[in-house]
């Protein structure tokens, strides 16, 4: 982001703050994995955000498969149909491959050491990498630019265009539906209760071994939802977005309470509204610092996140 | 004569390289209240976790009405629909979910949505304070009314066989009367519960049968008023 604007630009601080409110739903949308998990297993899944890698890389080659990588030559009806082919199976493709990972490596360490369980992770996030690194090289890769990019709002001084638009269209829906699976469902619930006390759902004759698989493929696909709109957005991908992205879901996850689903998705904005704003007025060469000393204040005075722990457990 | 509801034979189980329970052997009749007594540590949660499938048994037989759970490796979740269920030691509410979902949490494995409603209304006649916090989070409640909700959210489940760890752990005199009675009205309505107890004299009162198990082994087992009056018992169980 270019630093054109004074600091007492009024439209420009709306502007970033729309901007950073688009980043910070696809923050919370990567977030919602790192929580959802940790959740009910008490693991960081550090690997996460290189699923999210995996998943630009996926759809990046969608495109390329159906023969949609430009606007140009190509009907509405063309494109809309790829973004669509992106959106079914990249999620699916996420899902099924963190679910194959909790299988394979996560689920024989159930009952060891939670420190064990989290090296593994960043063990997986490593094979991850290289993977990404093997399918499409060290160099950025150009992301299909299918979503123009006019702007829908011309004329009150503010830009909000397609590609907005489609981030917004997509996560804040995604998220909602998550809410509401999450609160009504029968294995909404029995998610929320394994998390809270998995002897007792088991108790209540909950398969949890099948929940916890449910729980990562919720949060794989959404990763997977993520990764489309990144790319989208973005229009650039390489094998180390995973990191830096994965690092600020993760952050927007604990600053929300790490296990809470409003959380997650409250620290996401926070996240990405802070990120954009400081990388405006204070440069971005100081929007990460900006982003992990605000974290680090309101872990001060709310340890549990900001939305963490609003009930106490009682003994 | 109908078999047992519940025969345990030879039950070996433990943590790791430890075994808790050596050849411990128990039964549960229908239409029984049968009370487990015994020191701190002596394997009476590992027990019930054990019929519950949550410890897993390392040998023996476990019969439920008739199906081994241990050769027929029953796993957990599926034998809540065997008709046993169980309200935990240290109660174990789902603190962030209001009573309400609490009570739907117990009754997860079964289908007859207009059962389930009216089951809720029977909680709710039962423990009466239910009703009043059911849209609370669990976590709120009182120990006392945890402890009710704990058990109303077992019998959810519509258990043939209830098991119960320590209900009355914690819990002001005059509550603990209110759960006891409640297990004596739930046992006439046909519900036979295996109450695990370190209220010695309460558990025996209100028990037909009693076990007395000492560091995973039981050492006696009698009619519970026949337990009520042996010295030894009285000397090492009933603080005389
Ligand atoms: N999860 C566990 N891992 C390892 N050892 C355990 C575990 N749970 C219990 N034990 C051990 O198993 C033994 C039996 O414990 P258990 O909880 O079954 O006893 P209890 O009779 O229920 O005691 P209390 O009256 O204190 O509830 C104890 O020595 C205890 O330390
Ligand atoms: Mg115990």
């Amino acid at each position: 982001m270019p630093e054109l604007f004074a600091q007492t630009d009024v439209a420009g601080f709306e502007q970033y703050l729309l901007l950073g409110l688009v980043v910070g739903s696809l923050y919370a949308l990567i977030a919602l994995g790192y929580t959802m998990v940790y959740g009910i297993i008490e693991l960081i899944n550090f690997a996460h955000g290189d699923l999210f890698m995996l998943g630009t890389f996926l759809a990046l080659s969608l495109a390329t498969w159906v023969g949609v990588e430009t606007v140009t030559g190509q009907g509405n009806a063309a494109i809309a149909a790829t973004v669509l082919v992106m959106l079914v199976v990249t999620p699916l493709a996420c899902a099924s491959l963190n679910i194959l990972t909790d299988r394979v490596v996560y689920k024989p360490l159930r009952n060891s050491p939670k420190l064990t369980v989290i090296v593994s992770a960043i063990g997986v996030s490593f094979i991850f990498m290289n993977l990404g690194l093997f399918w499409k090289g060290a160099t950025p890769v150009r992301f299909p630019d299918l979503i123009p990019d006019n702007n829908l709002i011309a004329g009150t001084g503010l830009a909000f265009t397609w590609k907005d638009l489609m981030v917004v269209g997509v996560t804040v829906p995604a998220m909602i539906a998550l809410t509401l699976f999450v609160k009504f469902t029968p294995l909404g619930k029995a998610m929320r209760a394994t998390a809270q006390n998995p002897t007792a759902a088991q108790l209540m004759g909950i398969n949890v071994d099948r929940v916890i698989a449910a729980t990562f493929g919720i949060g794989g696909a959404l990763a997977g939802v993520a990764s489309v709109v990144y790319g989208l957005y973005i229009k650039s991908v390489d094998y180390q977005i995973g990191f830096q992205n994965g690092l600020y879901a993760f952050t927007a996850a604990v600053l929300g309470g790490i296990g809470n689903i409003p959380g997650a998705v409250l620290g996401g904005i926070v996240i990405g509204v802070v990120g954009e704003l400081s990388k405006a007025y204070l440069g971005a060469k100081w929007s990460e610092a900006t982003i992990f000393a605000i974290l680090i204040v309101i872990l001060l005075f709310r340890p549990a996140g900001l939305l963490g722990a609003r009930v106490r457990e009682k003994v | 004569m109908s078999s047992p509801l519940l025969e345990v034979t030879d039950l070996e189980a433990g943590y790791g390289p430890i075994n808790v329970l050596h050849k411990l052997s128990l039964r549960v009749d229908r239409g029984e209240i049968v009370a487990m007594i015994g020191a701190n540590g002596a394997g009476k949660t590992t027990t019930l976790m054990c019929l519950s499938g949550v410890v897993k048994a390392r040998g023996g037989k476990i019969v439920l009405d008739g199906k081994d759970l241990v050769a027929d490796r029953v796993p957990a979740h599926n034998i809540v629909k065997l008709g046993l269920a169980q309200s935990p030691e240290g109660r174990k509410i789902f603190s962030r979910l209001s009573v309400l979902e609490n009570l739907e949490m117990g009754a997860f494995t079964r289908s007859d949505k207009d059962g389930v409603k009216a089951d809720i209304e029977k909680a709710f006649v039962m423990f009466p304070i239910l009703r009043e916090r059911q849209h609370q989070a669990g976590g709120l409640l009182s120990g006392g009314q945890q402890q009710m909700l704990a058990i109303a959210r077992a019998l959810m489940a519509r258990p043939k066989l209830l098991l119960l760890d320590e209900p009355s752990l914690g819990l002001a005199p005059q509550i603990v009367v209110q759960i006891f009675d409640v297990i004596k009205e739930l046992n006439k309505q046909g519900v036979s519960v295996l109450l695990v107890e370190q209220n010695a004299r309460m558990a025996l009162k209100v028990a037909h049968r009693g076990y007395v198990l000492e560091t995973g082994r039981i050492t006696f087992t009698d009619k519970a008023d026949v337990l009520l009056n042996d010295p030894r018992i009285r000397a090492a169980y009933l603080g005389e």
